[in-house]
C-alpha cells in the first residue's frame, strides 16, 4: 500500500500545475500560502514535475517547471491543464463542512451561494447529505461570540457525572461540536485550569466586559476523554448484549470472550459508572473497583424507594 | 532556462513513486488508445528493469494511486478471450468541473473547510486544493465541528449515491442490499437511508461492515416523496420498530430545565413532568436512568418494573 503522504503529495503536484500554467507564473509566496507548501517542499516537487514528461523523456519531452525571479513558472504541460475532478471522499468532505458551517447558524449569503453551487454540483438531489448538528442555537452562538471577541463569561454549569451545580468564570478559547455534542474550551478561573464544559449543561451564561488574552493554539481543540489522575476505574464484564458500551464509552477492551467482553471503564466520577450499571441490568456486571460498587448500591437503593 | 537533472534527496523510494505515477498518468492521458500492460512496461520510464512479478505488483499499486486521486481509469478487454486488457484514461473525465464560484464564496469555503473535520482531518481542504487552493488570508476561527471518523465507507456511500449504484453490506450480523437514497449526520452519527426489498431503512454507518458498491449507475430512482430529514428520528428511542408507548416522567427541579432542553420543552420553574412517545424503550430507559435517581418514570406500570428489574439484576451480581 502507498502511504498517504505519497498520494498527497501527488494530489497536491497535480493541483499545482493547472494553477500555475493557468496564469502563466504566480508570486512563490501566493503559491505557498495557498497550497500549504514550505518553501522546500514546493522546490522539490518542482523539481519533480521538471524530470517527467512524454515517453521518450528527451529535453523536449519533459515538463518545464522552476522558480525565477521569486516567480513559479510551469510549462509544456498542458495535458495538466486541469486538475484531477474530486473524489467522492472529497467532494463529501467539502460538502459537508459548507453544509455544517450553514448549520451553525454562520450567517453568510456568500457560504450559502457557495454550497447551493456545491450542491447543485455534485449531488443527485439537495437532501442527499443533511447535517444537523445544533439543537441550542442560543448558547452555542452566545459562546462562538464571547470566544471570537475573547470576553470572559460567567456560567451556571451542571457537571456531568457529579450531581452538583456551579457557578464560574471562564475564558472561552474555543467552541466545538463533536459526537453530537457542543463543548467550549477554555481557562476555569475556579479551578484555575484548562477545562472543557459540555454547552447543554450551562444553565446560564452571562457574558463579561472583560476581555482575555487567548494562548496560541487554543483555537482547534480536539475533544476526547482521557484518562486523568483523579478519575476511578472499575472493571466491569458485558455480555454480548451489553457490547454497545464498547461503542459509546471510552473503554479498553481487557478481554475479549465469545459470549462478551470484559472492560475497563473510567469516568471523572463513579456516579456515571453506577449510572450505567444499573441500565445495564443483568446484562453487566461490576468485577472489581470498590468505590462504584458503593455508588451502585447507594443509587440503587435510592431507585428502589422511588419505584416501589 | 535552468535545465539540468535535480539533485537527489534520500528518499528515493517515495521519489521514484511520485515520478513514476506522473509518467503514467501523463502517458494515459496522452494516449489516443486503450494502452496494455505491456506498452506501459516498456514505455513508461520507471518500470523497465523489473521483474514480470515486480512490474505487476508495481502497476497494479500505482493504478491504486491514480483511483485514490480521484483518476478516473477505465478497463477494457482488447480481445473476446478477455486476455488483454486495455487501460485509458478520458481527459474530459480527468478534469475538475469548474464550479464557478467566485472569489467571496471560496473565501467563505475556505474557512468552513478549516472549522470541520471528518474522519480525522479536513477532508475539505483537500478539495480546495483541487479547486485553485486555500484562499489566503483565513485565518482559524475558535470554532470547529468534528463529524467523526469513517471517512472512507462514508466516501463510498456518498460515491454510490451520487451515481446511484446499489450497495450491499453486512449489518448486525446480515446481509443487506440497499438502493443509497442519501446520507446524514444527527446525534453525533452518520446514518444511510435508503430502500430495500422490505421498505425503506435506516442505517447507523459505523456499523456497515464489508461494504461492496455495484457497478452499474443509475440503476435505480429515488422516490420523489421520499423525506431523508423525517427517516432518521430526533432521539434514540424514537428509533426502532416497536409500537410507540406513551411514557410519563417525572424530573426532579434540578435536572427539570436539561430534560426540558432535550425535549424541547419551556423550561420549568419546578419539576417538570413530560409525557413522551417511545418507540425504543431500552434506549428510553437508558436515557431516564443517566438522571441517576433525580428522575422518576411515572407511567407506564411495565415500565417502572423493568427499571426495578435492572437495578436488583445490576446489584445482585
Amino acid at each position: 500500500m502507498t502511504s498517504d503522504r505519497t498520494v498527497s503529495r501527488l494530489a497536491r503536484i497535480l493541483a499545482l500545475i493547472p494553477y500555475v500554467l493557468e496564469r502563466g507564473s504566480v508570486e512563490v509566496d501566493e503559491i505557498i500560502e495557498k497550497f500549504g507548501y514550505t518553501p522546500e517542499q514546493l522546490s522539490r516537487d518542482l523539481d519533480t514535475v521538471f524530470v517527467c514528461g512524454l515517453p521518450g523523456y528527451g529535453p523536449g519531452d519533459l515538463m518545464e517547471a522552476y522558480i525565477s525571479d521569486h516567480e513559479v513558472i510551469v510549462d509544456a504541460a498542458d495535458y495538466f491543464s486541469r486538475a484531477p475532478r474530486l473524489t467522492s471522499t472529497e467532494a463529501l468532505g467539502l460538502l459537508s463542512s459548507g453544509l455544517t458551517a450553514l448549520g451553525m447558524g454562520e450567517e453568510s449569503a456568500a457560504l450559502e451561494s457557495a454550497v447551493a453551487k456545491l450542491a447543485k454540483a455534485l449531488m443527485p438531489d439537495a437532501d442527499a447529505v443533511t447535517i444537523d448538528v445544533l439543537d441550542d442555537t442560543a448558547n452555542v452562538g452566545l459562546l462562538r461570540k464571547a470566544s471570537v471577541n475573547r470576553q470572559v463569561v460567567s456560567i451556571t454549569y451542571r457537571s456531568i457525572a457529579k450531581e452538583e451545580t456551579t457557578d464560574r468564570q471562564i475564558e472561552p478559547w474555543a467552541v466545538a461540536h463533536t459526537l453530537g455534542n457542543w463543548y467550549v474550551v477554555g481557562h476555569c478561573r475556579l479551578v484555575d485550569d484548562e477545562r472543557t464544559f459540555r454547552i447543554d449543561r450551562i444553565r446560564r451564561i452571562e457574558v463579561l466586559d472583560e476581555q482575555f488574552d487567548r494562548p496560541v493554539g487554543t483555537t482547534d481543540p480536539v475533544i476526547g476523554y482521557s484518562p486523568s489522575d483523579g478519575d476511578i476505574s472499575c472493571l466491569i464484564d458485558l455480555t454480548d448484549r451489553a457490547l454497545w458500551v464498547t461503542d459509546y464509552y471510552p473503554v479498553e477492551v481487557v478481554e475479549e470472550r465469545d459470549d462478551g467482553s470484559t472492560v475497563r471503564f473510567w469516568s471523572s466520577d463513579p456516579e456515571l459508572a453506577a449510572r450505567l450499571l444499573i441500565r445495564l441490568g443483568d446484562t453487566g456486571r461490576l468485577v472489581e473497583g470498590e468505590e462504584v460498587r458503593s455508588r451502585l448500591v447507594a443509587l440503587g437503593e435510592s431507585l428502589l424507594t422511588r419505584y416501589s | 532556462m535552468p535545465r539540468g537533472r535535480p539533485l537527489r534527496g534520500q528518499n528515493w523510494g517515495v521519489q521514484n513513486v511520485i515520478e513514476r505515477v506522473l509518467n503514467l498518468l501523463i502517458y494515459l492521458l496522452e494516449s489516443s488508445r486503450p494502452v496494455t500492460a505491456d506498452d506501459v512496461r516498456y514505455t513508461v520510464q520507471g518500470y523497465d528493469a523489473q521483474s514480470d512479478d515486480a512490474f505487476h505488483r508495481m502497476f497494479e499499486r500505482d493504478k491504486e494511486v491514480l483511483r485514490r486521486l480521484g483518476v478516473p481509469i477505465k478497463q477494457e478487454a482488447l480481445d473476446v478471450w478477455e486476455v488483454d486488457y486495455g487501460y485509458t484514461v478520458d481527459p474530459e473525465e480527468y478534469a475538475l468541473v469548474d464550479l464557478q464560484l467566485n472569489q467571496e464564496e471560496r473565501v467563505a469555503l475556505s474557512i468552513a473547510a478549516k472549522m470541520v473535520r471528518l474522519g480525522g482531518s479536513h477532508l475539505g481542504l483537500e478539495a480546495l486544493l483541487k479547486m485553485g487552493g486555500v484562499e489566503r488570508g483565513v485565518g482559524l476561527e475558535p470554532v470547529g465541528a468534528d463529524l467523526g471518523a469513517g471517512a472512507e465507507v462514508l466516501g463510498s456511500l456518498f460515491g454510490a449515491l451520487t451515481e446511484r449504484k446499489e450497495v450491499t453490506f453486512a449489518y448486525k450480523g446480515s446481509e443487506r442490499r440497499v438502493r443509497p437514497y442519501g446520507i446524514a449526520h444527527r446525534r453525533g452519527h452518520w446514518y444511510l437511508a435508503g430502500g430495500t426489498d422490505e421498505g425503506e431503512r435506516v442505517y447507523r454507518i459505523d456499523r456497515i461492515e464489508r461494504l461492496k458498491v455495484a457497478d452499474k449507475a443509475n440503476s435505480f430512482k429515488k422516490p420523489r416523496a421520499y423525506d431523508i430529514k423525517g427517516a432518521i428520528d430526533r432521539h434514540p428511542w424514537e428509533a426502532g420498530s416497536g409500537d410507540r408507548i406513551e411514557a410519563v416522567v417525572e424530573f426532579d427541579p434540578e435536572v427539570a430545565w436539561w430534560a426540558a432542553r432535550t425535549l424541547g420543552l419551556s423550561e420549568p420553574d419546578d419539576i417538570l413532568q413530560a409525557t413522551i412517545p417511545v418507540s425504543n424503550v431500552d434506549a428510553f430507559i437508558g436515557w431516564v436512568l443517566s438522571f441517576g435517581d433525580q428522575a422518576e418514570i411515572v407511567s407506564p406500570p411495565e415500565m417502572r418494573e423493568e427499571v426495578r428489574r435492572r437495578v436488583i439484576g445490576s446489584m445482585s451480581t
